[in-house]
């Protein structure tokens, strides 16, 4: 019997071949004609074996719907053909058949996920088929054209980071409502902390993460049970100020005016603190060494003076701590502010109660140089700071200075220069030497070499020929041509670049955790141990010491010398240069990466990469070019080889086969212009057959050559090379005789075995992953020097390989390119996309090369390498720096030495060079080379 | 329970300080006791007194409210 079904949602040739195998393996079926087109499927199948409900539910099963007759409404286009589903689950009658929840009991929660990379119905039915397997779902709905997943589960069985985790395995992405604030107001590393910690309280707030240096707050949140307004105003309630971003360039002209505004005030208050520090400091200590400051004029050492001078620093320079303590105690958080008002105000207020009152003895030093230093000290910490800091996240602004403002663009025929916003999808942009294309598009008339260097790094322009893309934001060198607009605004490379690099420099490194943890608590540490360091020398050390009698500090008063070191302790404590470690760090490598055309989308990739010591490549695409192309042509003794390439190509010209092609492009590399044949016929699994005039050519296999007559045995030696070599050979007869051989393969690209060499120098193992047959594989893996080689093995167990590897305790990367590859670039511990990729493959890495060069990936790993030495050399001197610096303010050498190895001015002004350090040595980073 | 927490957190602050505050005053008197030259002024006992006090209440301010939220819950 003969039926014609409808079939809803095949989108791909995948779909195609998904339909056809499920419908084939039904028994009593005896042929199958899926239509892509028709939307149908036309089956013939044996009555008394099987049913038509029997074919329909092999297609449900397999993912797609189906109708009496066949569907002939245009389905909605996919947006990519060629980005099927990233995987395909192995069916499981059970999950299939497991109900959808009809029940929903109280304990329940229905969630809606926004889910990205699905282009078919096969990706739904995946996505419910593997969210099902999860126990406590009791139901899972996928709907393909609004890319929502509606779950309902029973939370104290399963999470929703479980079932995100679950889907994302499979090599789908969750879309989450993303945001980006611009905070103002925060002075240090604990503002960061304070702010993701009140954001974080927030129902519906899934992840934040507070990047001091670039003043912004990154926010993944559930539209639905938080708005914007809360989060600003959450944020505005603890002190700051927050404002969501709007657009790109918008905001980084208000940074940098605000970073401008910041260095400014800096500048001012520094100016003032050392104008009037140096005096006052000169003035104090004229008081100490008379003799030696005998040029001091005297008014300078009266403590009137001292304290009119010191309150004006206290005024105007010191006032943000103050101000900032109080905005910060007001909502219950403490920062760095807190830290130098605690300090500062303790040595200005004794001083001012020395002055003017009568303390009695052990009372008659004062400590104004010691809060104007202090301040100066801080002052210009910040000023520096604010400086450097700007520097950090230099990438980001060179990016975005590359976007061309305006385009000229054909309107009613006539060519007219417009803002690059007004660009839309399908105008014809029209370039002339020089300029910078505005947008991504796809060249329709003219030639010229553009300069892609911004973009993939690489400094030789590249042609481009009508069909080639090109990318918005690159310079057209020498020609002019006309472009299809394809990409414009967020769509465009650049911008994608742009919101990559800065998602990647606002997510966290795992290691940033323990920094985190200390800076989350530092605050509180540091005023416990300067109460603990006060006790002890009020109560036992000043005694015990004989502190009084010290020629340093004879006739200080115990309240004074504890103080005095509880400032010290106060002061010298730095949280700053701890929570400034990593992503300082983390800013420079990511922007280091985008300038090289390597994007490493966030901290955890990033710190895994330098731990790699396995590398997979997948074969086609990233080791090897992904297309074949002609390699060898053998001639017999009475023919030439330009004339069995002739031969060859006037075969292959009507031929679509890929192989086909590849021999008609190698004879026009060699200068063959072959004409068409005469008639053409495909033989399925031999070869081809064309008539060229009075000559039959034959192109094809042994088989083809002996089933018509054809004697080619004295080419057999040189064809079995060849297929020992992985190159698929075939013979060429002519008539009735062989005259000889063209062989064509997959080739390697540019810089694969180079890459290979580097990485085997690097010491890590490089394994090649491919569906190939083992003879080809080891013959593409002897040429690229790679020693172990995974064949024959399917796409969907590509991740399964990678998993066994892990199970050998490796650390694994996975190099590639495909769709197949996503779940194993999902998999490993990071996956590395090339650029020419598909997408789906670029959304499951970690890391994304730009450029097609295999060459990146030894950049990326050191990089990798550089920036983890960058952080660990910045956690190492930021805690040692505090480890060394809080016990020696505690005065813990003052047994020893008999007097305070750090005074609080010197302490104010290590404090401030720790942060100024830890930057610095990130920003040296630029200097160093990873190609 | 925002105000509540609050509430109790100040006076478990205040209280907490006041108790450091007691025990310098204590220490500070049991030292001077039976000195013939007391070690300790009257103003450095008033100063340390409020400068531990200071220092007390920042410390006990960013505990309390975690210790009363758990309670409260």
């Amino acid at each position: 019997m003969k039926v014609t079904i409808g079939i809803f949602g095949m989108t791909c040739m995948h779909c195609h071949k998904r339909v056809t195998d499920a419908i084939s393996k039904v028994k009593g079926v005896k042929s199958v004609d899926v239509s892509l087109e028709n939307k149908g499927a036309t089956v013939d199948f044996d009555e008394s074996v099987t049913n038509l409900n029997a074919i329909k539910k092999a297609v449900t099963d397999a993912g797609y719907d189906v109708g009496e007759k066949p569907i002939l409404k245009p389905e909605p286009e996919a947006q990519h053909v060629a980005s099927a589903c990233p995987v395909v689950i192995k069916e499981d009658k059970e999950i299939l058949e497991k109900p959808v929840a009809k029940h929903e009991n109280s304990a329940s929660t229905i969630i809606t996920l926004k889910i990205s990379g699905m282009t078919c119905a096969a990706c739904a039915a995946n996505i419910e088929k593997v969210t099902r397997k999860l126990k406590g779902v009791i139901s899972s709905t996928v709907n393909v054209s609004v890319e929502q997943a509606s779950i309902t589960y029973e939370p104290s069985l399963v999470s929703q980071k479980d079932i995100e985790g679950a889907i994302k395995s499979i090599g789908y992405g969750i879309v989450k409502d993303k945001i980006s604030f611009d905070i103002g107001g925060m002075t240090c590393a604990a503002c960061a902390q304070n702010i993701e910690k009140v954001l974080k309280k927030i129902k519906g707030v899934e992840s934040v993460a507070v990047n001091f240096s670039l003043a912004k707050a990154h926010v993944e949140y559930d539209s639905t049970l938080v708005s914007v307004a809360d989060m600003i105003s959450a944020i505005e309630g603890i002190g700051y100020t927050a404002s969501g971003k709007v657009d790109k360039k918008e905001s980084q002209d208000r940074e940098r005016k605000a970073r401008e505004d910041e260095i400014k005030k800096q500048r001012s208050n520094l100016i003032i603190a050392v104008v009037l520090g140096i005096p006052i400091s000169l003035g104090d200590m004229a008081n100490m060494f008379p003799n030696l400051l005998w040029f001091v004029p005297s008014f300078l050492a009266n403590d009137r003076v001292l304290f009119v001078l010191t309150t004006i620093i206290m005024l105007f320079p010191g006032r943000q701590f103050f101000v900032g303590t109080y905005k910060g105690l007001k909502h219950g958080v403490t920062d760095m502010n807190l830290l130098i008002a605690t300090g500062t105000g303790a040595a200005y207020v004794v001083s001012v109660a020395a002055t003017f009152l009568d303390l009695g003895p052990g009372y008659m030093h004062t400590y104004y140089e010691t809060a104007a230093l202090l301040i100066t000290f801080i002052v210009l910490g910040r000023y520096l700071e604010a400086t450097t800091k700007g520097k950090t996240s230099e990438a980001i602004r060179k990016l975005i200075g590359l976007a061309a403002k305006t385009a000229r663009i054909i309107v009613d025929g006539v060519e007219k220069d417009v803002p690059v916003e007004d660009v839309k999808v399908g105008d014809i942009v029209v370039m002339r030497p020089g300029e910078k294309l505005p947008v991504d598009g796809v060249v329709t008339e003219g030639m010229s070499a553009v300069d892609e260097s911004m973009i993939t790094g690489e400094s030789i322009p590249v042609e481009k020929n009508p069909g080639d893309t090109v990318i918005g934001s690159t310079i057209n060198k020498s020609g002019s041509f006309r472009f299809k607009a394809t990409k414009v605004g967020s769509d465009t490379a650049l911008a994608q670049i742009i919101e990559l690099v800065e998602n990647a420099q606002t997510s966290k490194a795992p290691i940033q955790k323990i920094a985190d943890v200390v800076a989350g608590h530092f605050i509180l540490a540091v005023h416990m141990i300067a109460l603990l360091a006060f006790f002890f020398w009020f109560f036992i050390g000043f005694e015990a010491f004989g502190v009084a009698g010290s020629a340093a500090f004879a006739g200080v008063s115990p309240f004074l010398f504890s103080l005095l070191i509880s400032i010290t302790v106060l002061v010298i404590s730095c949280p700053c240069a701890v929570g400034l470690a990593t992503p300082a760090a983390t800013m420079v490598g990511t922007g280091k990466g985008a300038e090289n055309g390597i994007l490493i989308k966030g901290g955890g990739p990033l710190e895994m990469a330098h731990k790699i010591n396995t590398i997979v490549f997948d074969k086609t695409g990233t080791l090897t070019r992904g297309e074949p192309q002609l390699t060898d042509v053998i001639s017999t003794a009475s023919h030439t080889e330009e004339e069995v390439l002739r031969m060859a190509s006037i075969a292959e010209k009507g031929s679509e086969h890929p192989l086909g092609e590849a021999i008609v492009r190698g004879a026009t590399a060699h200068n063959i212009n072959a004409p068409d044949a005469d008639s053409f016929k495909a033989i399925a699994g031999q070869g081809v057959e064309a008539g060229f005039g009075d000559k039959r050519i034959l192109l094809g296999t042994r088989k083809l050559m002996s089933d018509n007559g054809i004697d080619a045995i004295h080419l057999n030696a040189s064809m079995e090379k060849m297929e020992n070599e992985g190159k698929t050979a075939m013979l060429i007869g002519v008539d009735k005789e062989a005259i000889g051989i063209v062989a064509v393969a997959d080739t390697l690209k540019e810089h694969s075995k180079e890459a290979v060499d580097r990485l085997y120098k690097m010491g890590i193992e490089v394994v090649m992953i491919t569906g190939d047959n083992a003879r080809t594989a080891s013959a593409i893996a002897k040429q690229v020097g790679i020693d172990r080689v995974l064949a024959e093995v399917l796409p969907q167990d590509k991740a399964n390989e990678i998993k066994k590897l892990q199970a050998e305790g490796k650390i694994v990367a996975m190099v590639g390119d495909g769709i197949n590859d996503a779940p194993a670039l999902t998999q490993s511990d990071v996956g590395i996309a090339m650029g020419a990729g598909t997408d789906v493959a670029m959304e499951s890495a970690g890391i994304v090369l730009i450029k097609n060069d295999l060459l990146d990936v030894v950049a990326s790993i050191r990089l990798s390498k550089l920036t983890m030495s960058k952080i660990k050399q910045n956690l190492f001197w930021a805690f040692g720096y505090n480890t060394i610096g809080i016990p020696l303010a505690a005065g813990i050498l003052y047994p020893v030495y008999h007097t305070i190895i750090i005074t609080p001015a010197l302490a104010a002004a290590f404090m401030a060079m720790s942060s100024i350090s830890v930057t610095t040595n990130s920003l040296l980073m630029k200097r160093s080379r990873i190609k | 329970m925002k105000d509540k927490t609050g509430k109790y957190s100040l006076i478990g602050s205040i209280i907490s300080s006041l108790v450091v505050v007691g025990i310098f005053l204590g220490l500070s008197l049991f030292k001077n006791s039976g000195r013939a030259i007391p070690l300790y002024t009257n103003v450095d006992i008033m100063a340390g007194m409020l400068f531990v006090f200071i220092l007390s209440i920042i410390v006990s301010a960013s505990i309390w409210p975690g210790i009363v939220e758990k309670r409260l819950k």
